[in-house]
């Protein structure tokens, strides 16, 4: 199934939102507004958004320190999202989870994870619950090269195979060059191979390398292994090349000369009319201005929510 | 003393380097370890080489157990774990393995390797990047647990650590990393299982630990005049110098105990434990604990600050305990 011109035009919209989004986080952050720095997803909109375009709302997705993407591409609210990362009453889970563990059940998006790999046995358990339903949902579980390497992913994909889960793994490979950790001159590499969807072949699913910042390629190949989860013949691992851009603070959305290869937006912005580029943007930052305004004006949760929700309440 | 000041992180910094100088057989791994960001770790690999000092994965289970097993096999690793929460991740090899391989051997073998572990809230990371979990290591049977809380002790319990033959966990609060204080250049022990007096006083004993103990020296100064307080750091809490903390508590008679882990079965319970079994006649006012609330640390930096142990909640405790 390839893309037409109307389906490359939502791709775009959903990734202009999440690097516009992105970009307000950079600075409310360097303002002081959001508290603690964390990881972005910049660069890496495509793989986020042409994997949820497939997904139906009662899907599901786990995911990462990295989850800002995940999560808007499924559908969370911008206004709840963002008063969650200042730490507002109004956010999401009411200023507690931050950016490391934001729950939106609303819209399937089970949850952003602090520990490297964390999420991945918890989205076999949404895939499982999906199977027993027999509602054909589907879940998404997401990680890192570096997580792919956990104890616990591996075993997963074992078990997702074992059990036959309509599930999707999606590697995203953020050094797919040096197979070493991003941002660190270490010594040894922490991949033993140069493709972690080799390993598919091990757990005797099906396993395929994509490029990420290439959203035709990302929408394809993420089609076609969540049309097989649907169809109940199990799980798929895919992994996407993908880079950590920089971004930056003035409010363009476009990397810089050195990043522009790897940059999916500025890559699908060529294809693009002007006009339609100009209205999503124009769009985009007025639904990323209004979310900003609302977390803004929000309330800090009063001192009480400290002491609330750490065991379910009984009706 | 020689009257030079270095940072808790460079503290841990000459201690690796003393200690791998003076063993070949002391090995360094972890996650990041030759990057020139990891403050305890800098210069190793440089200056010993990529056989003895290795960069590993993401996969806390292997690295852990692979320490343990060098460590059976006679080397002394130190492991560095980036964070104690993703040492969940590891829970088998750290409780099981690393813990009890020297008993269920029969003392066939031992485990002599330091777990080295960044700990600590404040810097609203949220539930999974914030947890002190000491006691929670205390708790198992086999493993002892290292807690510093100032540069000198840092070198010296980290050298002391490496030649032990036993597993030890070693507990390093990042706040910590940047405070300064007095530590002399050349190579020294500080013994486990002696505590430290770090302020003499007559009216109440508190015991703190690791970041907690700078809280409660602020407090104690705050009180200065009012209150005489006595500030007892334990160092160690396995094994814990209870002598020290009876002693201090027959003589002031009243006891707080500060800890910035949960407040449920952990440290600060022990300590009250302690001086309930062994100085009860001498309790002059109910013992009492200024630890976090069993509740997962909140994102939202008020919050967080609302359940941490501070200054002034151990001043309230003092107070309470001295009226």
């Amino acid at each position: 199934m390839s893309l037409n011109e109307a389906r490359t035009a939502e791709l775009y919209r959903v990734m202009i939102r999440i690097r516009t989004f992105e970009n307000a986080v950079r600075r409310l952050t360097k303002e002081g507004k959001i508290p603690a720095r964390f990881g972005l997803y910049t660069g890496q909109e495509a793989v986020a958004a042409g994997v949820s375009v497939h997904l139906r709302k009662g899907d599901q997705i786990g995911s990462t320190h990295r989850a800002l993407g995940h999560l808007i591409a499924k559908g969370c609210d911008l206004d709840k999202l963002m008063a969650e990362l200042m730490g507002k009453e109004t956010g999401f889970n009411h200023g507690k989870a931050g950016p490391y563990h934001t729950f939106d059940p609303s819209v399937g998006a089970l949850g952003a994870n602090g520990i490297v790999g964390g999420s991945v046995p918890m989205t076999a358990g949404y895939a499982l619950a999906d199977q027993l339903k027999t509602k054909r949902n589907v879940a998404v579980s997401y990680f890192g090269e570096g997580g792919s390497n956990q104890g616990g992913v591996q075993e997963t994909l074992n078990l997702a195979a074992c059990w036959k889960l309509p599930i999707v793994f999606v590697c995203e490979n953020s050094s797919p060059e040096v197979q070493r950790m991003l941002g660190h001159e270490i010594d040894y590499p922490q991949l033993s191979i140069d493709k972690v969807s080799l390993r598919a072949k091990n757990y005797a699913m099906p396993g395929s390398t994509h490029i990420g910042w290439d959203i035709a390629e990302v929408y394809k190949a993420s089609g076609k292994a969540i049309r097989r989860a649907r169809a109940g013949k199990g799980p798929t691992l895919l992994e996407f090349k993908v880079h950590q851009l920089e971004g930056n603070l003035e409010g363009h959305l476009e990397s810089n000369e050195k990043e522009r290869q790897w940059d999916p937006i500025d890559i699908l912005k060529q294809k693009i009319p002007r006009k339609v580029d100009e209205l999503i943007r124009a769009e985009e930052a007025a639904k990323v201005q209004k979310a900003v305004d609302f977390a803004l004006k929000s309330p800090e949760p009063t001192l009480d929510e400290a002491y609330a929700c750490v065991y379910k309440e009984v009706d | 003393m020689s009257g030079r000041e270095i940072t808790f992180g460079q503290a841990l910094n000459e201690a690796h380097l003393a200690e791998m100088e003076h063993d070949p057989k002391v090995i360094v791994f972890g996650e990041n370890v030759s990057s020139q960001w990891r403050e305890a770790t800098k210069g190793l690999k440089e200056k010993f080489g990529r056989e003895r000092v290795r960069d590993a994965p993401i996969t806390e289970t292997a690295f852990i157990g692979a320490g343990v097993g060098a460590a059976i096999a006679g080397y002394r690793p130190v492991v560095e774990l980036m964070l104690v929460d993703f040492g969940l991740v590891a829970m088998d090899q750290i409780l099981n393995q690393f813990a009890k391989s020297t008993y269920m051997s029969g003392g066939a073998v031992s485990v002599p390797m330091t777990l080295r572990v960044l700990t600590g809230a404040g810097t609203s990371s949220g539930a999974t990047h914030s947890e002190s979990l000491h006691g929670l290591f205390a708790h198992m049977p086999g493993l002892q647990v290292v807690i510093p809380s100032n540069p000198y002790d840092a070198k010296g319990l980290l050298i002391a650590s490496i030649r032990d033959p036993n597993p030890k966990i070693f507990m390093e609060h990042r706040l910590l990393y940047p405070v300064k204080g007095q530590v002399p250049k050349e190579s020294y022990e500080v013994p486990l299982g002696v505590a430290n007096l770090v302020r003499e006083g007559k009216d109440v004993t508190v015991v703190a630990t690791s970041l907690m103990v700078q809280e409660a020296m602020k407090a104690a100064d705050e009180l200065k005049g009012k209150v005489s307080v006595e500030v007892l750091d334990p160092r160690t809490l396995v094994p814990l110098d209870e002598e020290a903390i009876v002693n201090s508590v027959k003589k002031t008679g009243r006891l707080v105990v500060v800890d910035e882990d949960y407040l449920h079965y952990g440290f600060s319970g022990e300590i009250v434990a302690l001086a309930a079994e062994k100085a009860l006649k001498s309790l002059e006012s109910p013992p009492i604990r200024v630890a976090t609330p069993n509740i997962p640390l909140p994102f939202n930096p008020k919050l967080e600050k609302e359940l941490l142990p501070s200054k002034e909640k151990i001043i309230t405790a003092i107070k309470q305990a001295a009226a």
